[in-house]
C-alpha cells in the first residue's frame, strides 16, 4: 500500500517528461495532462494524510541505493497536501492565464517538474536526496522565472535568484557532509537517533549539532529571503504571475520546512536558534519597512513576503516550530490568492473606478465629506493597547495554559499584541460617523481570529509533534537566562508603548515632515536609505563587478589559457 | 622517474600551473572534432600515465595536503576565470579544467585509477559535447562568442536546448554524475578542506547564470539560420540520457 505514495512525486514528473517528449506542439493536451496529474497527486497526498490522521504511523521507504528514500511523517504528509494543493490551483489558473504566452506546454512541463522536485524535497528521507532536491528547486525555478526569454529583466532577476540559491546550497552541503562524517549515515531518522544518543560529538571545539544548526539556518535564510540574502525576492515579479504565486506560496517557505525537518538537531542547537530569532526579527522589521515605502504594488508584495518569512524564521528561533509550519501554510494560501487575484483586480480597476454612475451620489460624496469622528484618546489607548493583550492572553490561557511558562510563547504574544494593537489603532484612525460601531466590529473580528488561530495552531502542533516533550524541549533550548529574558521583555514593552505614543502623537505634532524642522534631516536620511533598499543590492553589484574585473584581468594575463 | 611521470600527468589532467599547457594545447587545435577528441582523450591518457607514477599511498601527509590544496586552488581559480569568459569554447575548457582538478583530490584520497577514469568522463563527456556544440554555433553565427545576440532559442531551439542541458551536466547539476562525483569527493575529504572545495558551487552557479543570460534572454536580431539537425540533437540527447542513467545508477558506487 505504501508504495502508492511514490506516485505523489512521480506523477508530476511523468507528466513533465511526457509533455516535453510528445506534447510540445499540443497545448490543450499538455494542460489537461498536467492538471490531471496534479489532481491525482493531490488526492493521493490527501489520502495518505487522512490515513496518518486515522492512526497509521510514520513510514520510511528505502530506495535500493544509498539515496532516494522517502520519509512519510506528519511534516512531509501535511506539506505534500499543501504543496500539491497550491500547485493544483496554480495549474488550473495557468490553463487560461498563460494560453496566449509562447512556450505554453513547456511552461506546464516546468511547473510539473517544480512540483515534483518540491514534493521530493519535503519527503526526503536521507541527506543526499534532500541536497539533490534542494539544488534542483533552484535550477527549475530559474527556468520558470525566465520563461519569457524576450525580457532581459526576467533573465537578470532569475539569475539573482539562482545565485542566491547557490550560495545557500553551500552551507546545506557542508552541514550534510559534517553530519554524514560525524554520525556515519545518510539516513535522516538514523542521524537524528544518533544525535539524541550522542549530542556532544565535537568538531573544531564546537558540538556538531550546534555547528550544523548554524549551517542549516544559513541555508534556510537564503531560501527564505532573510536580510542580506533577500535581494532576489522582491524582483522575481518579472516571472509569470502563476510562478510568483507558486514561489511566494510554496518555494520561499523552504526555510521553515528545513528548520522543522531538522527539529531533533535544533533541540541541541540553542545558539543557532537565538541567531535565527535575531535574523528573523531584523528581516521582519526591514521587510515590513521596505514594503511600506514601495510605489510598485508587486514589489510591495515581494517585501511583504520577506517580512512574513522573517516572522516565520523568528518563530523557529523562539522554538515554536509547528507554528512556523502553520504560518507558512496560512501565508501560502493568503499570498497565492493575492497573486492570482491581482490580474483580476487590475482589470476590474481599469474598467470600473468603483464610483456609482449617479450624479447625485457623486455630488453628495465629493462636496460633503463625512465629518471626521474619532474616539477620545484615552479610550482609544485603552482599547487598542489593553484589549489585544487580554484577548490573546485569555485565548492562550484556555487552550494551553502551560505554554505561558515558555519564553518563546511570551515573545510571540508580544508580537500578537503589537499586531492586534496596530489593527485596532488603524481602525481607530478611520474617520467614521459611528466610531463605536466600527471599533466593536473590528474587536469581534479580532477575537474570532485570535481564538481560531490559537485553537488551530495548538491542534496543528499536536499533530506535527505528537511527542509533546519534543515541542517543550525546543522551547526550552530556545530560551535564555531568566534575568536577560525579563530585561528583554521590559525593553520590548517600552519600545511598544513608545512606538504607540509616537504613532498617536505624530500627526498632531507634525514631527519630521516639515522642511527645516528639527527631525527633517533624519527623516529624509531614513527615507533615502529605505528608498534605495538599504543599498544592499548596490553593494552586491559593485562587489560582483570587482570580481568580474579581476577574473578578466587574470584571463588576459594568462592568455585565456 | 616516478615523480616526473606524475608531473607529466598533470599536464594532461590539469593542475595549476601546468593546466596552462592543457588549455593552450586545446586552444591550438584547428578543428572542433579534434578539440572534442582531445577533451576526451587527454585526461584519460594522463590517468593512464598516473598509474605508472607515484602511488597515492606513497605520498607523505604534507605532500598529500599540498596536492589537495593545489587541486582545490586549481578548481576554484579556473571556475573563477570562467566567470568572465563569453566564448563558449573558452568557457567550456576553463570549467573542464576546474572539474578535472577534482579528480586529483580523489586520486590523493586513494581512489583507484580505473575508477578515476570513469570519474573523469563525467566532466570530459559533457565538455566534449559542448566543444562540438560551440563548433556548430560558430558555423552558424560566425563565432561561439555569446552576448552579441540574445534569445538564441528563437532561431536555434534544438542547438540552444542542447547547450543548456550539456552546461547543466558539466556544472555538477543533480542528477548528472558530476554532481555525485563532487559530493563523493567532498565526503572523502577531511572536514576542513570541504568548505573551500564547495566554493565551486556558487562559482559554477554564477558562471552558468551569466552564460544563460547571454544565450537565452534578449532579442535575436541576426539572420535566419539553420538549426541543429534532428539526428544530431537526438545524439546529444542520447549521450546526456546515458549520463543521467550513470548518475542515477552509478551514484551508489561513487558515494
Amino acid at each position: 500500500m505504501d508504495f502508492i505514495a511514490l506516485g505523489i512525486p512521480l506523477l508530476p514528473l511523468l507528466s513533465a517528461l511526457t509533455i516535453l517528449a510528445f506534447l510540445r506542439q499540443r497545448k490543450k493536451a499538455a494542460a489537461r495532462l498536467s492538471v490531471a496529474a496534479l489532481t491525482l497527486a493531490f488526492l493521493l497526498a490527501a489520502f495518505f494524510l487522512g490515513r496518518h490522521l486515522g492512526g497509521s504511523g510514520d513510514v520510511l521507504m528505502q530506495a535500493p541505493g544509498l539515496w532516494g528514500s522517502l520519509w512519510l511523517d506528519p511534516l512531509s504528509l501535511i506539506l505534500w497536501t499543501f504543496v500539491s494543493g497550491i500547485s493544483l490551483i496554480v495549474h488550473v489558473y495557468s490553463v487560461r492565464y498563460m494560453v496566449e504566452e509562447p512556450g505554453y506546454p513547456r511552461f506546464f512541463a516546468m511547473l510539473d517538474l517544480m512540483t515534483a522536485v518540491i514534493l521530493l524535497m519535503v519527503a526526503a528521507g536521507d541527506l543526499i536526496t534532500l541536497v539533490v532536491a534542494w539544488f534542483l528547486v533552484g535550477v527549475v525555478l530559474y527556468f520558470l522565472l525566465g520563461h519569457d526569454a524576450t525580457r532581459p529583466a526576467a533573465g537578470r532577476y532569475a539569475f539573482w535568484t539562482q545565485i542566491t540559491y547557490r550560495v545557500g546550497d553551500l552551507p546545506l552541503w557542508f552541514a550534510a557532509l559534517v553530519l554524514i562524517q560525524s554520525y556515519h549515515s545518510v539516513s535522516l531518522p538514523v542521524i537524528f537517533a544518533r544525535i539524541g544518543e550522542h549530542p556532544d560529538v565535537l568538531l573544531w571545539g564546537l558540538p556538531v549539532p550546534e555547528l550544523c544548526g548554524f549551517l542549516l539556518a544559513l541555508a534556510a535564510f537564503a531560501r527564505s529571503a532573510q536580510f542580506l540574502l533577500h535581494t532576489w525576492l522582491p524582483y522575481t515579479m518579472d516571472g509569470p504571475t502563476p510562478v510568483s504565486a507558486l514561489m511566494h506560496a510554496g518555494i520561499v517557505n523552504a526555510g521553515g520546512f528545513l528548520f522543522n525537518r531538522f527539529a531533533p538537531l535544533f533541540e541541541h542547537a540553542g545558539w543557532a536558534l537565538h541567531w535565527a530569532f535575531a535574523v528573523g526579527l531584523v528581516t521582519a522589521v526591514v521587510g515590513s519597512a521596505l514594503m511600506l515605502i514601495q510605489n510598485d504594488i508587486k514589489r510591495s508584495l515581494g517585501y511583504s513576503t520577506m517580512g512574513q518569512m522573517g516572522f516565520m524564521v523568528m518563530e523557529c528561533g523562539l522554538g515554536a516550530f509547528p507554528l512556523a509550519v502553520f504560518h507558512l501554510i496560512a501565508h501560502g494560501f493568503f499570498k497565492a490568492s493575492l497573486f492570482l487575484g491581482s490580474g483580476g483586480v487590475i482589470g476590474e480597476a481599469r474598467q470600473r473606478d468603483g464610483v456609482p454612475p449617479d450624479p447625485v451620489y457623486t455630488s453628495v460624496v465629493e462636496r460633503r465629506p463625512i465629518k471626521p469622528s474619532r474616539l477620545p484618546w484615552l479610550v482609544a489607548a485603552s482599547l487598542t493597547v489593553l484589549v489585544p493583550v487580554i484577548v490573546i492572553g485569555l485565548s492562550h490561557f484556555f487552550v494551553a495554559e502551560r505554554l505561558f511558562y515558555e519564553q518563546g510563547v511570551i515573545i510571540l504574544l508580544f508580537f500578537g499584541w503589537v499586531t492586534g494593537a496596530q489593527a485596532l489603532f488603524a481602525a481607530h484612525k478611520l474617520s467614521q460617523k459611528d466610531p463605536w460601531r466600527l471599533m466593536s466590529g473590528i474587536l469581534v473580528s479580532f477575537v474570532i481570529i485570535v481564538v481560531g488561530y490559537t485553537l488551530i495552531s495548538h491542534y496543528f502542533g499536536d499533530f506535527l509533534y505528537p511527542d509533546r516533550s519534543e515541542s517543550l524541549r525546543l522551547y526550552e533550548v530556545a530560551s535564555i537566562q531568566h534575568l536577560s529574558f525579563d530585561l528583554l521583555a521590559l525593553l520590548l514593552a517600552l519600545i511598544f508603548v513608545g512606538g504607540w505614543m509616537l504613532t498617536f502623537f505624530r500627526e498632531s505634532l507634525d514631527w519630521g515632515r516639515r522642511p527645516g524642522g528639527r527631525w527633517y534631516g533624519l527623516y529624509l536620511g531614513i527615507y533615502a536609505l529605505l528608498s534605495r533598499e538599504l543599498y544592499v543590492a548596490d553593494i552586491y553589484q559593485r562587489a560582483s563587478q570587482i570580481l568580474l574585473h579581476w577574473s578578466r584581468r587574470f584571463n588576459v594575463w594568462l592568455g585565456w589559457c | 622517474m616516478l615523480a616526473a611521470i606524475t608531473v607529466f600527468a598533470a599536464f594532461l589532467v590539469p593542475l595549476f600551473p601546468l593546466s596552462w599547457v592543457f588549455n593552450r594545447l586545446l586552444d591550438s587545435l584547428p578543428m572542433t572534432t579534434a578539440r572534442a577528441l582531445a577533451v576526451l582523450a587527454l585526461p584519460q591518457l594522463g590517468l593512464l600515465l598516473l598509474q605508472y607514477g607515484v602511488a597515492p599511498w606513497a605520498l607523505t601527509d604534507p605532500q598529500r595536503r599540498a596536492l589537495v590544496a593545489l587541486a582545490i586552488f586549481t578548481a576554484l581559480f579556473y571556475a573563477f576565470r570562467a566567470l568572465s569568459a563569453r566564448d563558449l569554447f573558452i568557457w567550456t575548457r576553463l570549467n573542464l579544467s576546474a572539474g578535472l582538478a577534482v579528480i586529483w583530490i580523489a586520486w590523493a584520497m586513494g581512489t583507484a585509477i580505473p575508477v578515476l577514469q570513469i570519474l573523469a568522463l563525467t566532466w570530459s563527456v559533457p565538455a566534449a559535447l559542448l566543444t562540438l556544440l560551440s563548433g556548430a554555433l560558430a558555423a552558424r553565427l560566425g563565432g561561439s562568442y555569446l552576448g552579441l545576440m540574445g534569445n538564441l532559442v528563437e532561431p536555434l531551439p534544438r542547438l540552444t536546448a542542447s547547450i543548456v542541458l550539456t552546461v547543466l551536466a558539466l556544472l555538477a547539476t543533480p542528477v548528472f554524475p558530476s554532481f555525485f562525483v563532487l559530493f563523493g569527493t567532498a565526503m572523502q575529504l577531511p572536514l576542513s578542506w570541504i568548505l573551500p572545495l564547495l566554493l565551486l558551487l556558487p562559482l559554477w552557479g554564477w558562471s552558468c547564470g551569466r552564460l544563460f543570460q547571454d544565450l537565452l534572454f534578449g532579442a535575436y536580431r541576426g539572420e535566419a539560420v539553420e538549426d541543429l539537425s534532428l539526428l544530431s540533437s537526438l545524439m546529444v540527447f542520447l549521450v546526456l540520457s546515458g549520463l543521467l542513467v550513470l548518475g542515477l545508477y552509478g551514484s551508489g558506487g561513487v558515494l
